[in-house]
């Protein structure tokens, strides 16, 4: 009888770490993909912004103009930030299948892709994948791909569609990431 | 004759603890300074130390820091605080951008996050920054390096009084003096490096 309930113990307190670790995880930023240091080592010039939850809420209790609230409340509860830009002295430094395993690398049962674009001309592409639990946006991923530059923006946390544009050239996010991203919202509206 | 027993088991038993401490001390510093963590500190000084030691360069500190740095304070109405500055001049050759990665992460102490590094190839442009919370305060260490210089900066800055500060200085110029929101004004070298890269 004792013996049961210290395996019950044991079992209960097993699943506990086990939750509690899984929700650390998920506010986590992940490691950088393998590929991103390959590009990394070939880029002119790498910029890379990266903030975690604490600082994010620390620079939301500054943002005291009340036309703010809202992209305040939503930078508060953020979990995560993360901006990559490669810019490279050559066209196409990069490769499709390096592309492609920057697509994938984000790609798990809670993300879907939103947009994809590309243009023929100047090779331009445009990817935006969202992550959604329960219904809610908690995720976005942007890999934008020029000639000469590589961007990669992660947002991690719950996000307010509406309130999104304000992120748009603030933390290092490029305003052309949002722009898409705002893009395509439009699209799924009209 | 218990008196004098008694001293001599205290002398013992206080012996133990001084001679550990004697033994495992130069054990413990030789293997941390194995690592380059603990030899010189964390935070300005040791980066500065770090820089030097490692570039085989010498920083040209700034007179009277700690006057200009309360000087600042005192016009700024406490904007600004704990300004620390150190210049490396004619500061050439090679940086590999993932050892001053290191050496800066390494030595820059515990609370402070990387938020910005910029690296170019070959090194000749480096810039690490990184910030943490102090209270109401945002504490910022910056690490510039262009073509031959390199400059590491430290200071406080409460945002709320700085903006106060500002808005105060430009009431009535061409400026968006009311917007209250520091932490744009954080971010403004981000700001500026996004705009002109969208563009």
């Amino acid at each position: 009888m004792k013996r049961s309930k210290v395996w019950a113990g044991g079992l209960i307190l097993g699943i506990a770490i086990a939750a509690s670790v899984g929700a650390y995880a998920q506010d986590q930023l992940p490691p950088p993909s393998p590929i991103e240091k390959q590009l990394a080592a070939r880029a002119n010039h790498v910029t890379e912004v990266t903030l975690d939850k604490t600082m994010l809420a620390f620079a939301a209790k500054f943002m005291k103009d009340e036309d703010d609230a809202e992209a305040r409340q939503m930078i508060q509860n953020l979990k995560g930030v993360y901006v990559r830009e490669y810019e490279f002295d050559n066209d196409h430094s990069y490769t499709a299948d390096e592309l492609d395993g920057l697509r994938k690398y984000m790609q798990g049962t809670d993300w879907t892709p939103m947009v994809r674009e590309r243009s023929k001309g100047d090779g331009e592409q445009t990817d935006v994948y969202v992550k959604v639990v329960n219904g809610q946006m908690q995720g976005l991923y942007v890999l934008d791909a020029e000639a000469r530059e590589l961007s990669l923006v992660l947002i991690i946390g719950p996000i307010n569609v509406d309130e999104i544009g304000k992120l748009g050239g603030t933390f290092g996010i490029p305003k052309h990431a949002i722009k898409s991203v705002k893009k395509a919202e439009k699209e799924v509206t009209k | 004759m218990k008196s004098s027993q008694t001293k001599s088991v205290w002398w013992t038993v206080a012996l133990i603890p001084v001679g550990l401490a004697a033994v495992m001390t130069p054990a413990i510093l030789l293997a941390a300074g194995g690592h380059g963590r603990w030899s010189g500190g964390h935070g300005f000084d040791a980066v500065v130390h770090g820089i030097e030691s490692r570039y085989g360069v010498h920083a040209t500190r700034i007179p009277f820091m700690g006057l200009i740095s309360g000087i600042a304070g005192v016009s700024t109405h406490g904007g600004v605080h704990n300004l620390h500055v150190a210049e490396f001049e004619n500061f050439s050759g090679p940086v590999d951008g993932e050892e001053l990665n290191d050496l800066v992460a390494n030595r820059v102490g515990e609370g402070w996050m990387r938020m910005i590094r910029e690296t170019s190839r070959g090194g000749g442009d480096q810039t690490l920054i990184y910030i943490r919370p102090e209270g109401d305060r945002i504490g910022m260490l910056v690490v510039e390096r262009d073509e031959h210089e390199m400059n590491v900066v430290q200071i406080s800055v409460n945002p709320d009084k700085l903006n106060d500060e500002i808005s105060h200085h430009t009431h009535g110029h061409d400026l968006d003096a009311g917007d209250g929101d520091a932490g744009h004004k954080v971010d403004q070298k981000v700001d500026n490096k996004s705009e002109a890269d969208s563009e």
